[in-house]
């Protein structure tokens, strides 16, 4: 039996169940909108977003790879083309680029043009520090962790501060083996 | 099979042979080795407390996937034995078999093991550990209560497994 | 800034206190709304049920109560619905907004649900015992699809949210009423439905009497 060779990113969208951007633009305000209360520091309001990114990419790896068949993600270069290409497509519907590849191929750049987090906002000046979209790089965070890469995500271009696109940087930091869990006296 | 979790469940269940209880036990493990589900339906000798049992079976795998790497003829990067390598990484296997059971044994990428334990003479069931991995997916991970690395308690997840397992040729 | 409205979806600038509030007035004409507001676009459903996932699970760090869960799941919704209305308003409607109870009711029945569900409403009703209740029910709301309750849980019901949805749409309509979510059970059915009980405020009926 060969294994079921990966599906591409479109053919996962149009299998799986879609609702309206908007329910899913609004509904990521009012997180955003409340953590802004709760918190009220940017800062913090930025680490919790990144937190609560993390916590959906440690859950959502497990139903990119079910849909996708993606049975290995070993290679770095590899798997950051399965997240902009399939990951991206399959759960937001717009896919990312992946350019500015360092020389040893253990940093690059995720480009949206396309991100259905931010329509309909933009920052008061009093929210300038929000990373608004920080949930994502949390999200990627959170999932490249689950298949055993630690990485570093940063945002280094950000429409909502006049830039022409969203840029996030993945660096790899290092590929953790699996470790056996018990201590042998245990 | 009633899905509220709403996204077709792929592959669709693998149809089941002669219905049967051909089932022995089932367990799901994640990468730290928790043991998130074990269910069973037929074992009738046990003599290990319930953590000493997830915990020899956890190794059991473990120790085998190092053994079985180590012993590809057709890879040079084996590693070394005893350490372990990346999910994914290098072969894999995915059943053995003794005189009396028969083991499955599904990966993912992201380190859900997923071993089902049937009678000798089950036939491939790797089709149907990637549908439970599906149920998984859409019984658990989705739901907005549970948290990640914790046992699973949830009763339609049970019972859709349960009946999924059952039906086993 | 492009054609980028001006401000944060789901009234986000009403916490910001020192920062000159920025109004709900929407400033750009309805034609080029159409096509910012992209009304056609789509995410997966799973993108929404791991972000109202992570929505639940901050907000039970935040209580020790189901009933207070339950309340901030429903501020959460109160800033989607009023948003909703907004943007439907104008997309839709025209900028007419409805004056009339049941007006109101089936806008929310159809059009609102339509925009966040996808569909109509399975049913609307009136309330048989009170004058002032309706009943707008889902047999399976999106919200609770993916949820199987533990049994410490007890009645916790994430339509809490969608009820906030709802609430928020009628406040500020001009139709102020007390929105709270029920799991109600079917005959033949495992799973229960879910009924948002919608129970005006004495003025509004009062204005809706007057208006004969």
């Amino acid at each position: 039996m060969a294994p079921a060779a990966p599906k591409s990113g479109d053919a996962i969208f149009a299998s799986v169940d879609r609702v309206n951007a908007e329910l899913f633009t609004l509904t990521y305000g009012a997180i955003v909108r409340q953590l802004l209360t709760d918190l009220e520091e940017v800062d913090e309001v930025n680490k919790q977003l990144d937190q609560m990114g993390y916590n959906i990419g440690v859950r959502l790896v497990d139903e990119f790879l079910a849909k996708s068949n993606v049975s290995r993600c070993v290679d770095f270069r590899e798997t950051a083309e399965v997240i902009a290409k399939v990951g991206f497509k399959m759960f937001l519907g717009v896919t990312a680029s992946v350019t500015n590849w360092d020389t040893e191929g253990t940093t690059c750049s995720l480009i949206m043009e396309d991100n259905p987090l931010v329509d309909f906002v933009e920052l008061p000046d009093t929210c300038q520090g929000l990373h608004y979209c920080n949930i994502l790089s949390g999200v990627v965070r959170g999932a490249l962790e689950m298949v055993s890469m630690k990485t570093e995500v940063t945002w280094l271009r950000d429409m909502l501060k006049g830039d022409d696109v969203f840029e996030l940087q993945v660096k790899l930091l290092k590929q953790i083996p699996e470790e056996y869990p018990y201590k042998d006296d245990e | 099979m009633q899905f509220f979790g709403g996204s077709e469940i792929s592959p669709s269940p693998p149809a089941p042979a002669a219905s049967g209880n051909n089932a022995h036990m089932l367990y799901i493990f994640n990468r730290n080795g928790v043991c998130l589900l074990y269910r069973e339906w037929n074992r009738p000798l046990k003599t290990l407390s319930s953590q000493q049992d997830h915990k020899l079976m956890f190794g059991l795998l473990f120790s085998l996937k190092s053994l079985t790497a180590k012993m590809d003829p057709t890879s040079v990067e084996k590693g070394n034995l005893g350490v372990p390598q990346l999910p994914g990484q290098g072969c894999s296997f995915h059943s053995f078999r003794t005189n009396t059971y028969k083991l499955s044994f599904m990966e993912t990428p992201s380190g859900i093991k997923i071993i089902l334990v049937t009678h000798p003479r089950t036939s491939d069931l790797r089709d149907s550990l990637k549908y439970i991995y599906n149920l998984y997916v859409e019984y658990v991970v989705k739901n907005p209560l549970y948290s990640p690395g914790t046992p699973i308690r949830y009763e339609l997840f049970n019972k859709a497994v349960d009946q999924y397992v059952r039906g086993l040729g | 800034m492009g054609f980028r409205e001006s401000h944060f979806p789901s009234g986000l600038e009403v916490h910001k206190r020192n920062s000159p509030c920025p109004t709900f007035t929407i400033h750009i004409e309805i034609a080029l709304w159409e096509t910012l507001s992209k009304g056609k676009q789509k995410v997966s459903l799973s993108a929404f049920a791991f972000l109202f996932s992570e929505l639940v699970q901050y907000n039970q760090t935040q209580v020790d109560n189901i009933a207070e869960l339950e309340r901030r799941l429903e501020d959460a919704g109160y800033a989607v619905g009023a948003r909703v209305l907004e943007l439907l308003c104008h997309r839709e409607k025209g900028n007419r907004r409805e004056t009339r109870l049941l007006g109101i009711l089936s806008f929310i029945h159809s059009t609102v649900w339509k925009v966040l569900f996808g569909k109509v409403a399975d049913s609307l009703e009136k309330g048989t015992e009170h004058e002032d209740e309706y009943m707008n029910s889902e047999k399976e709301l999106l919200v609770n699809r993916f949820i199987s309750i533990p049994k410490d849980m007890g009645a916790f019901n994430c339509g809490a949210f969608v009820a906030g949805i709802v609430k928020g749409v009628l406040d500020n309509a001009g139709f102020p009423a007390v929105v709270t979510a029920h799991f109600v059970p079917v005959d033949g059915q495992q799973r229960p439905r879910t009924t948002i009980l919608i129970k005006f405020v004495e003025e509004v009926l009062l204005r809706e009497a007057r208006l004969g």
